[in-house]
């Protein structure tokens, strides 16, 4: 038997998704472990177990096997990574401590962002004594204005090699231009420090705009030496037990990439487990034949929300993490603090509800351990959405006393509502928090959310959906098969893929043209990118068919954002910058409304990208299930806490295609619950993806 | 005597949310309410995405906000605080004016100081938002332009005597009437830009701006209908203001007194007072700056929009930092000002340069007064402290850049200035201001890419911090020449070099002036060479700069906390490792010697300068020693105790300053100094004094006063002993 496997460790939960050839897609959580390898291997057993085969027996029937991780994460948030030293331009050594000034305020929520004195809590990735200013200086158009000393460069780096090193990061002024100085550098640690991990900038982050890219580097030599050792002893694990394929990673872009191309550059994988959850989407749409999607994940704390359009999810390049500006093209997820945790409080007769999470301890009121606060998931329990004896499959006993309680409390008590009113009080609120993070990932960048599909995953998702379908006019959502693992489904659902940026910098005044020495440049860039693109492409899916993307990054002159617009292929001439301009004055408008596009400004060109990916053969489609039936029913809240509907509850896990039901009525997966308001229909289709449908007044 | 209250006119009665006062219930209420803040956060996307400005899209100085149908602010973005009142000022100005219709679809542009603007530079944009026939809401946005006309590029004028000098004046003019274009008056606006692309770019960002609020509010009205939005909106500034009223009567009632300082108007260095006498009863508070210095002949002037702008940009940081910041939280304010004063200037005083010069200055005796309040409230003192970035330098260039095009340049790096000491946390190093929360500075790459800058470090500047038990945050320090272009027109001036406004707090020490110098002939082909190096004065106004010139500049560190010889001799030798502090500062600011590593060493020269400073032996008279514990802290080495004789301020040592009052300098060792020594790197004006206090037993440090050296400090904190009596009875 033939298996695909996606597997994604979370920071409680280390989950597992696997289809084989026989049927069903299987899911399977296990606690994430403190080495992160031996949670894996756990869920890899519990899936093994669950086709009676020993765990050589599974890995051996691999066929792909897709891995997401948050190590590389925690690495930085609990400054657990190499040790690290950071080499730059001679009068610059400062630049991660000033951080621009973002870093003071960097992960302040919109209540903290007011408080000076909640600032600073984030130090510098590398502290100021392992920076080392080197004598050398190149500038804007890549002169070098100071040659690099290398006596001094070698002397510095000897007094490196007393103090334990194991990492470092090489990030100079203009090295984008440029890049003999780093190149330079690196010879001499590779001939004063032999066998450290070295990461020069203008090869892991391309871009103009030194903190970023110094951040960046910085964090992917921290990384390197850990995520490299974890990554080897996880293939080594597998390959012992018989595994045949390399282990892929899901990188922060959406696209998987074996070790062999990512070990130099762990940075591209560092916050993985929203892309997979953006491409466990977009594969569960493929499947359906959608295009525009907008994905949803709750969980315990926070919404996430990424959009897909025209089958691409939008992206962001910069992220931020520990604090720092990290440049690495990523699936753009917005989240918010607001999740099944999310804490309700009373203060001057105003209900406030998130973004303060009372996390997994104590958690919500009604877990019983000793948590007093009501949380959204209390007053779900009030609200009868949730089942006290059927929660996360049984596995856990909900107190809906403790729950009632936490509300009556603190909050019905204080705004003299009843206990219903509250708590439907309570999810109106976070309710309409999620929906204003969907207007503003739609609407606010000029997209219409009724042309899309909302797919709702984690555990929380789906019972929300219906309301936040409402709030933005859509007629319905999807559950998707593995909503409560679409990250692992989405690492073992994507595409090897890989994007390289080259900087190229081109101003053309208002009516002017570029020379052809600026055509040469930009054709020049994404010659270098392509290549590099098809290089690294082909080392990962040698047999693929592989396809690349070409964007140029494009602004008013002037400006500082910049939007991506697409190139197409042959050879960059006036007609392809004038498509350029025109896609791009098109795009702008649609973002800021008609008559925006100001062309009396001129335009500036800043780099090119070239996105890179090769397709890998999909698993074969689940077809079997069970059929839905009812087994009881309960008082549910929609929309009026005084008229409690009585609403029929299914109990499956993995229901039967064409299986259907009317609303009211709520579905109880292990894990999640399906909510379906009265009025609405839910119906699984040949996937196990329950689609659940207004119907119209 | 003219009193303004910071609140604008009421619009509607309304009560805190779930109060008797109100009808809509509280769900709806919140879901507005953050609909409101999404809205003014979607209003900052529009605008920083279509703007460009540097101003705009790095350093954040800018406004974005919902306002009530009389111009109180509802919501607004976390910029430049500033700004908040100044806008409502305009809406309410649009609406005195009979021949001024206001229509759907309509926008008002405006950036005149003697009706609402910090300065000319400040343009503004408001729109109203219309339900039916009825005006529910107006939307406002604000920008520093870079330049918008006037003697001299970027509109500040050194040399100018009045207000028609400077850069263009817009009173208030309809840019979009009905939805349609002005283009006529478009065009007339740009025109008197020198920059005239970049200033047409950011009005059509204020455009998209405003449109994004005007749909999503209207949206909002469908939705709920308009009159439960406009009651939402009055109950966001009623629930504000009630945190703040919960919030002034927590702080301790009595009288604070700060002042700070500003020197050089542009036509001659003549050192400005800012004065803010506070008054706190209750629930309520006066500032008073009648003690300021009359009205300056040169730019350097606000006009009472730009004390408004100061006192909103000052209550909010320090007061109101866990609250919605928004109208609320200002009315409890009341503000004494008669007009002609500096920060009341009358017209046509220039006031090209407000928002860094006297709205700056006025803001920092504003936070550092209201600081003092803090300091005596047990519940708050852990946040009490001095001033972060007491200044913010001006470098202005314009010409033709690298690229052929006429440019102009603001460098945003210089607010890159110390962030102040915490009573127990040093200040963030390059932190930069309070007053705007998000503000940032671009890369030394993004700028030398657009604009002709060639630099040679940026970097955190050694000793810059203010010394204190807790350091100030080190200033940032940039030394540039030109880039790609043999030569322009720079503009340098600044106050700061001979004041230090980056106060110290509880004996802890300012910051370092500003230093900034320029080096004739000091580089070639972007390589250092021996050059003539002079310091230059605050205001040495516009220069030609040519490519073989190198101007280099250190900014003011923030204000120290506590007397730094009680600094743990293990920090300080952290600072010396890390270059935050050089060994010759360590001994003789901090004591620390030999690195700290020599315990007893450190001890006997810490000894020394606590004798050296009082000049005598310690005393010890134990009729002038409290015997008992203290009640309740007045600072970090100052406490209020009480016995038979009723209420004393006693130091840590338990030495007695005073007793029956909290004037407690006349009992305190004083020393007062016309020039410091080297290692403070603070520069004194002819004009200034500082005066130190120590402890009579120990000879700590408990204050720094800096004030003019014809005038004795006045004491600072008179608190209400009676009512510290009736709340510590009611404690019991």
């Amino acid at each position: 038997m033939g298996f695909f496997v996606g597997t994604d460790v979370g920071g409680t939960f280390t989950d597992i998704w696997v289809s084989a050839d026989d049927g069903n897609t299987r899911v399977f959580k296990s606690p994430t472990t403190v080495d992160v390898l031996g949670g894996v291997i756990d869920a890899i057993r519990m899936a093994a177990e669950s086709y009676g085969l020993t765990f050589d027996a599974f890995c051996a029937g691999i066929e792909r096997f897709g891995h997401g991780t948050t190590i590389g994460l925690n690495a930085l948030l609990t400054g657990n990574a190499a040790k690290t030293a950071v080499l730059t331009t001679r009068g610059f050594g400062d630049t991660l401590e000033i951080g621009r000034l973002r870093r003071q305020t960097s992960g302040m929520n919109e209540f903290e962002r007011t408080d000076a004195y909640l600032r600073n809590r984030i130090p510098p990735l590398v502290p100021r004594s392992r920076i080392v200013e080197i004598d050398e200086r190149i500038d804007a158009n890549g002169t070098v204005i100071a040659p690099l000393d290398k006596a001094q460069a070698r002397a510095e780096l000897r007094a490196l090699q007393r103090r334990g090193i194991e990492a470092i990061a090489v990030c100079t002024l203009w090295a984008t231009v440029n890049p003999v100085h780093e190149r330079r550098l690196r010879v001499l640690i590779d001939e004063e420090l032999p066998g450290t991990f070295v990461s020069l900038s203008h090869e892991i982050s391309p871009g103009v705009g030194e903190y970023a890219r110094m951040s960046t580097t910085a964090a992917n030599a921290a990384l390197g030496p850990l995520a490299g050792r974890y990554l080897a002893s996880l293939e080594a694990r597998l390959q012992q037990a018989s595994m045949r394929v390399p282990v892929l990673m899901m990188t922060c872009a959406g696209g998987v990439l074996p070790t062999s191309v990512l070990n130099d550059r762990p940075a591209y994988a560092l916050f993985s487990g929203p892309a997979g959850g953006v491409m466990g989407s977009r594969a569960t749409a493929k499947q359906i034949g959608l295009d525009n999607i907008l994905t949803m994940d709750v969980g315990g704390t926070s919404f996430d929300v990424g959009v897909i359009v025209k089958g691409k999810p939008i992206m962001r390049s910069e992220i931020s993490v520990a604090g720092a500006d990290i440049r690495v093209l990523s699936i753009d997820v917005e989240s918010i603090g607001a999740g099944g945790g999310s804490l309700a409080s009373v203060e001057f007769g105003e209900l406030r509800v998130g973004p303060r999470s009372a996390g997994a301890n104590p958690g919500p009121a009604c877990y019983g351990r000793g948590g007093t606060e009501p949380t959204a998931t209390d007053a779900d329990l009030v609200l009868g959405v949730l089942d006290p004896a059927n929660f996360l499959g049984g596995r856990m006993q909900l107190d809906t006393a403790a729950a009632q309680r936490a509300i009556e409390e603190k909050v019905a008590k204080p705004l003299g509502m009843s206990l219903t009113e509250a708590a439907w009080g309570i999810r109106q609120i976070l309710d309409s928090k999620m929906a204003d993070l969907l207007r503003r990932m739609t609407i606010a960048r000029g997209y219409d959310p009724r042309e899309f599909t909302l797919l709702a995953n984690g555990g929380a998702g789906p019972s929300h959906a219906w309301v936040l379908c409402e709030e933005l006019g859509l007629d319905g959502f999807i559950v998707p098969a593995a909503a409560t693992a679409e990250s692992a489904y989405g690492t073992g659902n994507s595409d090897v893929g890989l994007t390289a940026e080259r900087p190229a910098y081109v101003r053309v005044s208002p009516g002017g043209k570029p020379t052809a020495e600026h055509l040469a440049r930009i054709a020049a860039a994404l010659d270098s990118a392509a290549a590099e693109v098809r290089s690294n492409l082909g080392l990962a899916a040698p047999k693929a068919t592989m396809t690349g993307e070409r964007y140029v990054s494009i602004r008013f002159r002037g400006q500082t954002n910049h939007i991506d617009v697409p190139v197409d292929g042959g050879a960059f001439d006036l007609a392809a910058f004038a498509d350029v301009t025109r896609r791009f004055e098109t795009q702008y408008e649609t973002l800021f409304g008609r008559g925006a596009a100001f062309s009396n400004a001129g335009y500036e060109i800043l780099s090119v990208r070239v996105m890179g990916s090769a397709a890998l053969a999909p698993p074969a489609a689940a077809t079997k299930g069970e059929p839905l039936t009812s087994h009881k029913s309960r008082k549910v809240v929609f929309g009026d806490p005084k008229t409690p509907v009585g609403t029929a509850i299914y109990l499956t896990t993995f229901p039967q295609a064409g299986a259907s039901v009317e609303g009211p009525a709520i579905i109880e997966f292990p894990g999640q619950s399906v909510v379906v308001p009265p009025g609405a229909t839910a119906a699984a289709d040949a996937f196990g993806n329950l689609h659940v449908t207004r119907t119209k007044p | 005597m003219h009193r303004s209250a910071l609140r604008a006119p009421r619009c509607i009665a309304s009560g805190a949310p779930g109060s008797d006062l109100s009808t809509i219930n509280p769900i709806i209420f919140e879901v507005i309410r953050n609909r409101l803040i999404a809205i003014t956060e979607e209003m900052r996307v529009a605008l920083q995405s279509v703007s460009g400005s540097p101003t705009v899209t790095e350093a954040s100085d800018f406004f974005t906000g919902l306002f009530t149908p009389v111009g109180a602010v509802a919501s607004m973005g976390f910029q430049v605080a500033y700004h908040a009142p100044v806008s409502g000022a305009f809406i309410r100005h649009i609406g005195s004016k009979p021949s001024m219709t206001v229509a759907d679809g309509d926008m008002f542009i405006g950036n005149d100081p003697y009706i609402a603007a910090l300065h000319q530079n400040d343009v503004q944009m408001v729109a109203p938002i219309f339900a039916g026939t009825e005006i529910i809401a107006w939307a406002g946005v604000e920008a520093h332009e870079t330049d918008v006309g006037g003697m001299d590029f970027a509109s500040w004028s050194p040399k100018a005597k009045e207000i028609w000098q400077e850069g263009m004046r817009i009173p208030c003019v309809k840019l979009i009437d009905g939805g349609e274009m002005r283009d006529d008056v478009l065009e007339m606006i740009v025109t008197a830009s020198r920059l005239p692309a970049l200033l047409g770019l950011d009005i059509r960002a204020f455009i998209a701006t405003l449109n994004v609020a005007r749909d999503r509010v209207s949206e909002l009205a469908r939705r709920y209908g308009a009159d439960v939005v406009t009651e939402a909106m009055g109950m966001v500034i009623a629930s504000s203001e009630a945190r703040m009223r919960a919030r002034l009567k927590e702080l301790p009632d009595g009288e604070f007194h700060a002042a700070d300082f500003l020197e050089h108007d542009g036509h001659g260095n003549v050192l400005y007072t800012l004065d803010c006498r506070i008054e706190k009863r209750g629930d309520a508070l006066t500032l008073d700056y009648s003690g300021s210095s009359r009205q300056s002949p040169g730019f350097i002037n606000c006009t009472r929009p730009g004390l408004m702008g100061a006192v909103c940009g000052s209550v909010l940081p320090t007061f109101a930092f866990d609250m919605p910041w928004n109208q609320g939280a200002l009315t409890p304010f009341e503000v004494v000002a008669p007009d002609g004063l500096i920060c009341t200037a009358k017209f046509p005083a220039p006031v090209g340069s407000a928002t860094v010069e006297t709205v700056w200055v006025t803001a920092n005796a504003t936070m550092l007064a209201l600081n003092k309040i803090l300091a005596a409230s047990p519940h708050y003192r852990h946040r009490a402290q001095g001033l972060h970035a007491g200044a913010m330098a001006t470098f202005n260039l314009g010409g033709i850049n690298q690229f052929g095009e006429p440019f102009g340049l603001h460098l945003m790096d210089p607010i890159a200035a110390g962030g102040a000491a915490w009573p127990g946390k040093d200040g963030v190093d390059g932190g930069g201001p309070i007053t705007s929360p998000v503000s940032c500075i671009a890369d030394v790459e993004k700028n030398e890419q657009v604009v002709p800058l060639f630099y040679f470090h940026r970097r955190l500047a050694r000793d810059t911090g203010g010394p204190g038990k807790f350091r100030g945050g080190m200033s940032a320090e940039v030394s540039l020449t030109l880039g790609g272009i043999e030569q322009a027109h720079a503009l340098v001036m600044t106050h700061g070099v001979e004041v230090p406004n980056g106060h110290g707090f509880a004996g802890g020490w300012p910051g370092a002036t500003i230093r900034q110098t320029w080096g004739r002939n000091a580089a070639k082909d972007g390589r250092l060479t021996d050059g003539e190096w002079q310091v230059f004065p605050p205001k040495p106004g516009l220069m030609l700069m040519t490519n073989r010139d190198v101007f280099a500049v250190s900014w003011q560190g923030g204000g120290g906390y506590g007397d730094p010889l009680e600094r743990e001799p293990e920090a300080v030798a952290r600072d010396v490792a890390a270059g935050a502090v050089s060994p010759e500062a360590a001994e003789m600011v901090y004591g620390v010697c030999h690195n700290g590593l020599d315990r007893p060493a450190t001890e006997a020269r810490r000894t020394a300068i606590r004798l050296d400073r009082l000049g005598r032996p310690f005393t010890r008279d134990p009729e002038k020693m409290f015997p008992g514990a203290p009640t309740m802290a007045l600072s970090e080495s100052l406490f209020l105790a009480h016995d038979r004789h009723g209420w004393h301020v006693i130091t840590r040592a338990g030495y007695i300053l005073c007793t029956g009052s909290t004037r407690w300098r006349a009992g305190a060792v004083a020393k007062t100094w016309d020039k410091l020594p080297d290692t403070f790197m603070i520069r004194l004006h002819d004009d200034l004094a500082a005066t130190t206090y120590y402890c009579p037993a120990t000879g700590t440090l408990l204050a720094v006063d800096f004030h003019r050296r014809d005038e004795v400090p006045a004491d600072d904190v008179v608190l209400d002993l009676d009512a510290v009596s009736r709340a510590q009875r009611s404690m019991k």
